[in-house]
């Protein structure tokens, strides 16, 4: 199962420079997972060479997100798979080491791949993945201006690490395949067009409107985790030929932008609140080993 | 400036494994891998094996000095993994449940992962397809402390490499006084290349190698081994070696007592020595005089003696050279002596030889100073 070989890892730009930030900005060692996806790609060889008939499939997984937090405390029990983001894997950042995974490093990876309940299987494929992605974020060993990170990735395979090359998808022409493959994973509810003025109203109307106000209050609520405050009614506008359709759209993103705001107002007070516990939590743990 | 520190149970732990280990550690490097750089928390071990080294990598994490360390072997040993497979007992380590408070955690973590470390090297020579390794690692096993290695480098031949301890006769309790602190030890280095097929196997690499502190007592590069027949296995070779380096050894501590019966007959003459080498008997220094003239005797005695006799230099306490040294005479080799002779008989001759030498030494010690 676990002996699939990837072609390709690819992480986002932006997706990396968060990881090298957390690692940088952390006070001492970081490990955490990685999510994203996997696709199966049948690349179609555009040549009229002959002997360029082998099509093979690719197998390419791309890192997404990260979760992070700090060595010394173990790997929470690894989260369930979803739609939108599978476990591809872990890190580990420390710094200033030799680029080479570690004892520890080594435990994890095989008790990650030996959960046979976290497998994943990548888009338009029957295989079955285990999270075996591992990648090793260092510092070089004297303090440089310029080159301030090292890393390298790895899967781990038949219990040894083997080393991958790491793609990093940025902007720009030669990443157009890659958004082109973009499919977005925010969930909306159904939107169903309804054929207003039939006679379809009238019959059993109590029956219905209960089953109706069931779904309506669960589109809802599955609506205002994207958008605050958007009636879910008014989604049927956005269907059909109906005038109002444009300014209902840019209502529907200035709600979005409305909640996205509240949600980062929301993170940057845990944050400071998780910042001042964990300055206090350092102060104990210096006096616990004797560092003051 | 902040002055670079390691935190306490880190170094608790670090003492402990450099002061209480059986085989020598070193530290070669200590850095820091957190923010605040003067707290020290991630080092390089030196740990001897196979008469070489190994470097393994400890790191703690000083911002949490209560977790347990993490190790990073040597590239060349990526597939090293200890504590994996075998059974559940087996898989218990010292890492499982550390405890920081306990200094002598580091050590038995590490004597665990250099166990693993000889187990695995061993299981990666035993998969070497070649004969003759193979029949050697057979007869040789029977013997207890043998490690080995196998070089990878793609860029040379590869070899395997034995180190097998000679001698199980506790050389620490040969000498009375001895100071060593580690055992000292006497091994054979057999390397055997292997990977190309030979149809007479060519002949191993043999070398003796000895603990450091040894040398004092005996010098294994004045010991000639024995040659090694075609067809032979180490199993074969070993008995005679060992039977020869037993009786040198022997021949070494009685030389020991020589030497000890050679200064101590110095001393109706000379006086009591100002200083003596009291264990191995190599050096001993005595004060004389001839009218007011006042110079120090240095005897260095040889590990042959009383075959090679002893060395004999002077030095002037009263002349100094221009840089502010005392003067001291070349080695004098130029007295009667005979390995024969009874000790009283070696020291008296010395004892007359130097009552004319001092004289010249004199004159010589004041032309250097006219000039």
């Amino acid at each position: 199962m676990d002996d699939f070989p990837i072609d390709k890892i690819q992480i986002s730009g932006a997706t990396l420079a968060s990881l090298l930030h957390r690692s940088s900005s952390s006070a001492g060692d970081l490990h955490g997972y990685l999510f994203g996806h996997a696709t199966v790609s049948t690349p179609n060889p555009l040549s009229d060479h002959p002997t360029a008939t082998t099509t093979t499939s690719l197998l390419a997984v791309t890192i997404t997100s990260f979760l992070s937090l700090p060595s010394h405390l173990p790997l929470p029990p690894p989260p369930s798979p979803t739609n939108s983001a599978a476990l591809l894997g872990w890190f580990s950042s420390r710094r200033k080491t030799p680029l080479r995974p570690s004892l520890k490093d080594t435990t994890t990876a095989r008790s990650l791949t030996s959960l046979a309940s976290r497998a994943f299987t990548p888009q338009n494929s029957t295989l079955s993945l285990s999270p075996s992605i591992f990648l090793l974020v260092t510092t070089p060993f004297q303090d440089q201006l310029i080159h301030t990170h090292e890393y390298k990735a790895f899967q781990f395979k038949v219990n040894a690490f083997e080393p991958k090359s790491l793609n990093i998808v940025n902007i720009g022409p030669s990443f157009r395949s890659q958004y082109e493959s973009f499919s977005p994973n925010v969930q909306f509810p159904m939107m169903d067009f309804e054929l207003r003025g039939s006679n379809a109203m009238v019959e059993d109307e109590q029956g219905e409107s209960l089953a109706d106000r069931k779904k309506q209050l669960r589109d809802q609520k599955q609506l205002d985790t994207c958008a605050e405050g958007f009636d879910v009614g008014r989604l049927s506008k956005l269907m059909g030929s109906e005038a109002a359709y444009t300014g209902e759209l840019e209502d529907l993103y200035d709600k979005m932008l409305a909640k996205i705001d509240g949600l980062s107002k929301l993170v940057e007070q845990t944050n400071a609140k998780v910042l001042e516990q964990e300055n206090h939590n350092m102060r104990l743990r210096c006096r616990v080993a004797g560092l003051e | 400036m902040a002055i670079d520190t390691v935190p306490p149970l880190v170094a608790a732990q670090l003492n402990y494994l450099i002061s209480h280990c059986p085989f020598s550690v070193k530290v070669e490097q200590m850095w820091s891998g957190c923010k605040n750089p003067s707290l020290l928390d991630r080092f390089t071990l030196v740990i001897p094996y196979c008469l070489d080294y190994i470097k393994w990598d400890v790191i703690y994490n000083a911002m949490y000095p209560l977790a347990a360390p993490d190790v990073i072997f040597g590239p060349e040993d990526e597939s090293f993994q200890p504590f994996y497979g075998g059974n559940e007992k087996s898989r218990k380590n010292s890492l499982a449940d550390w405890n920081s408070k306990d200094p002598a955690r580091l050590l038995s973590l590490i004597i665990e992962l250099r166990d693993a470390y000889i187990a695995y090297q061993r299981r990666r020579i035993e998969e070497v397809d070649d004969d003759r390794l193979k029949f050697e690692i057979s007869t040789m096993l029977s013997r207890e402390g043998i490690e080995m290695y196998m070089t990878s480098c793609t860029d040379k031949p590869e070899e395997v490499k034995f180190a097998v301890p000679l001698l199980d006769m506790g050389l620490n309790k040969l000498v009375a006084g001895s100071t060593w602190r580690h055992p000292q030890k006497i091994y054979l280095q057999v390397v055997f290349p292997v990977g190309k097929k030979h149809s007479t196997p060519p002949p191993p690499r043999l070398k003796l190698i000895s603990s450091a502190e040894l040398k004092a007592l005996f010098s294994i590069e004045d010991f000639r081994l024995p040659p090694w027949l075609d067809g032979m296995c180490t199993a074969e070779y070993l008995p005679t070696l060992e039977e020869m380096l037993e009786s040198q050894i022997k021949d070494a501590v009685s030389s020991v007592e020589m030497r000890r019966k050679f200064i101590t007959a110095l001393v109706p003459l000379f006086g009591r020595p100002i200083e003596a080498d009291p264990v191995f008997c190599r050096r001993a220094t005595f004060l004389a005089s001839s009218g007011v003239f006042t110079f120090l005797v240095h005897f260095s005695l040889s590990l042959q003696f009383p075959k090679q006799q002893a060395g004999l230099t002077l030095q002037s306490s009263q002349h100094f050279n221009s840089n502010g040294m005392p003067v001291k005479s070349p080695n004098l080799s130029e007295y009667p002596w005979s390995p024969r002779w009874e000790p009283s008989e070696m020291a008296d001759r010395i004892f007359d030889f130097l009552a004319d030498e001092c004289l010249n030494f004199k004159k010589y010690c004041n032309q250097l100073n006219q000039q």
